[in-house]
C-alpha cells in the first residue's frame, strides 16, 4: 500500500546531501513514512526531531512569537530541518554540504501534503 | 506528593539509617517543600553528623529560605569535613557575593572552578564577580577594598553594559538579542515588546529549553557540536547559537528580515558576547 507522503519524500531525498526524510507524529515521535539511506537510524531521528520541533513550537507560542513554520538545527556533522502542520512533521536529515536554501524551499512547498 | 518523593519516603521509613534522606531532602527542596526538606535534613544529620553532603543539603535549604548566614555556617562545616567540596565552595562564594564581599567570593569561586572546570555555572559566577570587582576597584581608584558606594557603582556599570551589549550590532532594526546562561537566565541584552514590556527573562527561559533538546538531538545522532538553531515563525525569525560557559546567544528578528542577514547578525552577536565574557578570565 502506498503512503500519501511517498511523492513528497521521494522529491526531498533527491536533494544533494540529504540522508533521509521522514513524516513523523509530532506528539509521539513515531515514523509515519520514511525514505532514508541505509544506516540512518530513522526511529531515533524521528523521535529526536519531533521532540525538538514540538519544544520549539511550544516555546515560541509561550514567548509570544507565533507558530513555527520552519526549523533548522546546524551541527558540525549535519543538519536537521523540520516543518510541521496539524500534528505531523516533515523531517530532513542532511550532510553539512547540503544546500539548505533549496531544501527549505522544497520542505515549505511540501507542507501542504500534511493535511 | 510526587511518586519519587513517596518512593524515597517509603525507603527511608524502611531503613531510617539509610543515606536516602539526602535524595529525599533534595527532592522536597526542589519541589518547594522547605519545612519538610529542613526536617528531613536535620533528622538525617542526627544520624550522620559528619556527612558533608548532608550539611550541603541543609545549606541549600537555608539559601532557599533566604537565610544566608546559616547557609554559610553549614557550608563552612562542609569544607571542614571535605575541603575540596565543590558545592560548598560555590555556595560560600554565592553568599559572599550577595553580601558584597567580592574578594572573598572570588577566592571561593576560584577554588570551586579549579576543582571542577566543567561546571559552567561556576565559571559564569566567577566572571561576574571578577567583573564587579574590577569595576569597583576602578570606581574606588584602586585604593583598598571597595566599599558599598563602589560596589553600587560597579553593579550599575555591569547592568548598563549588559543591557546595551548588542545595541550597536543590532542598530535600529526590528531585531533584538539576548545572552542566556546555562541556567536559562538572561545575563545581557534586552527584549522589549511593542508596548514597552521587558520580557527578556520569559523569552530566554522558554527558549533555553529548545537549546537542551538541540543538544540532546546532536548527541544521540553523533552530529558533533551544535552550531546554530534557527526557526521561522509566522511573525519572527529566531536564531540561537552557543557561546562560552554553556551560554547561548538568541537573536529574534522581524520576519521581513532575510534569513541570511539574521545569521550574520547572530554571528556578530556571538562574537560580541564571547569577547565580553572573555574580558574577565
Amino acid at each position: 500500500m502506498s503512503s500519501p507522503f511517498e511523492d513528497v519524500l521521494a522529491s526531498l531525498i533527491r536533494h544533494r546531501g540529504v540522508l533521509g526524510c521522514l513524516v513523523v507524529g509530532e506528539a509521539d515521535g513515531l515514523v509515519v513514512d520514511a525514505n532514508v539511506q541505509v544506516g540512518v537510524p530513522e526511529h531515533v531521528v524521528a523521535a529526536l526531531a519531533a521532540a525538538l520541533y514540538r519544544r520549539a513550537r511550544l516555546a515560541s507560542q509561550a514567548a509570544g512569537l507565533g507558530q513555527v513554520t520552519f526549523l533548522q538545527l546546524e551541527a558540525e556533522g549535519g543538519h536537521i530541518c523540520a516543518v510541521g502542520r496539524e500534528g505531523l512533521v516533515i523531517v530532513t536529515l542532511a550532510e553539512p554540504r547540503a544546500h539548505i536554501g533549496l531544501i527549505r524551499g522544497a520542505m515549505l512547498a511540501s507542507v501542504e501534503a500534511l493535511t | 506528593m510526587s511518586d519519587e518523593i513517596r518512593r524515597l519516603s517509603d525507603e527511608l521509613a524502611r531503613d531510617p539509617s539509610s543515606l536516602v534522606f539526602l535524595q529525599l531532602g533534595e527532592a522536597l527542596r526542589k519541589s518547594g517543600q522547605l519545612p519538610l526538606a529542613h526536617k528531613v535534613a536535620v533528622r538525617g544529620l542526627e544520624r550522620h553528623a559528619h556527612n558533608a553532603d548532608a550539611h550541603d543539603l541543609l545549606a541549600r535549604i537555608y539559601v532557599d529560605r533566604g537565610d544566608l548566614e546559616q547557609a554559610f555556617d553549614e557550608w563552612d562545616m562542609v569544607v571542614r569535613l571535605a575541603p575540596h567540596h565543590v558545592g560548598a565552595q560555590k555556595g560560600m562564594g554565592y553568599v559572599l557575593y550577595k553580601q558584597g564581599k567580592l574578594e572573598e567570593a572570588e577566592a571561593h569561586l576560584s577554588a570551586a572552578a579549579s576543582t571542577d572546570a566543567t561546571d559552567a555555572s561556576i565559571s559564569t559566577a566567577l566572571r561576574m564577580v571578577r567583573r564587579l570587582l574590577r569595576y569597583a576597584r576602578v570606581a574606588g581608584n584602586g585604593t583598598g577594598a571597595p566599599g558599598p558606594a563602589e560596589l553600587e557603582a560597579a553593579q550599575r556599570r555591569v547592568e548598563e553594559e549588559a543591557h546595551f551589549l548588542f545595541a550597536d550590532v543590532l542598530g535600529d532594526g526590528e531585531q533584538t538579542a539576548l545572552l542566556v546562561n546555562s541556567d536559562g537566565l538572561v545575563t545581557a541584552g534586552a527584549y522589549v515588546t511593542g508596548d514597552g514590556q521587558d520580557v527578556a527573562q520569559e523569552v530566554g527561559s522558554q527558549l533555553s529549553g529548545v537549546r537542551d533538546d538541540a543538544q540532546r538531538a546532536v548527541r544521540h545522532l553523533d552530529l558533533g557540536e551544535w552550531k546554530t538553531l534557527l526557526y521561522e515563525t509566522d511573525v519572527a525569525t529566531v536564531a540561537l547559537a552557543p557561546t562560552m560557559d554553556d551560554s547561548m546567544v538568541l537573536v529574534a528578528a522581524s520576519r521581513s528580515m532575510p534569513l541570511g542577514f539574521v545569521r550574520r547578525v547572530l554571528d556578530r552577536c556571538v562574537r560580541r558576547a564571547t569577547m565580553w565574557l572573555a574580558e574577565v578570565g
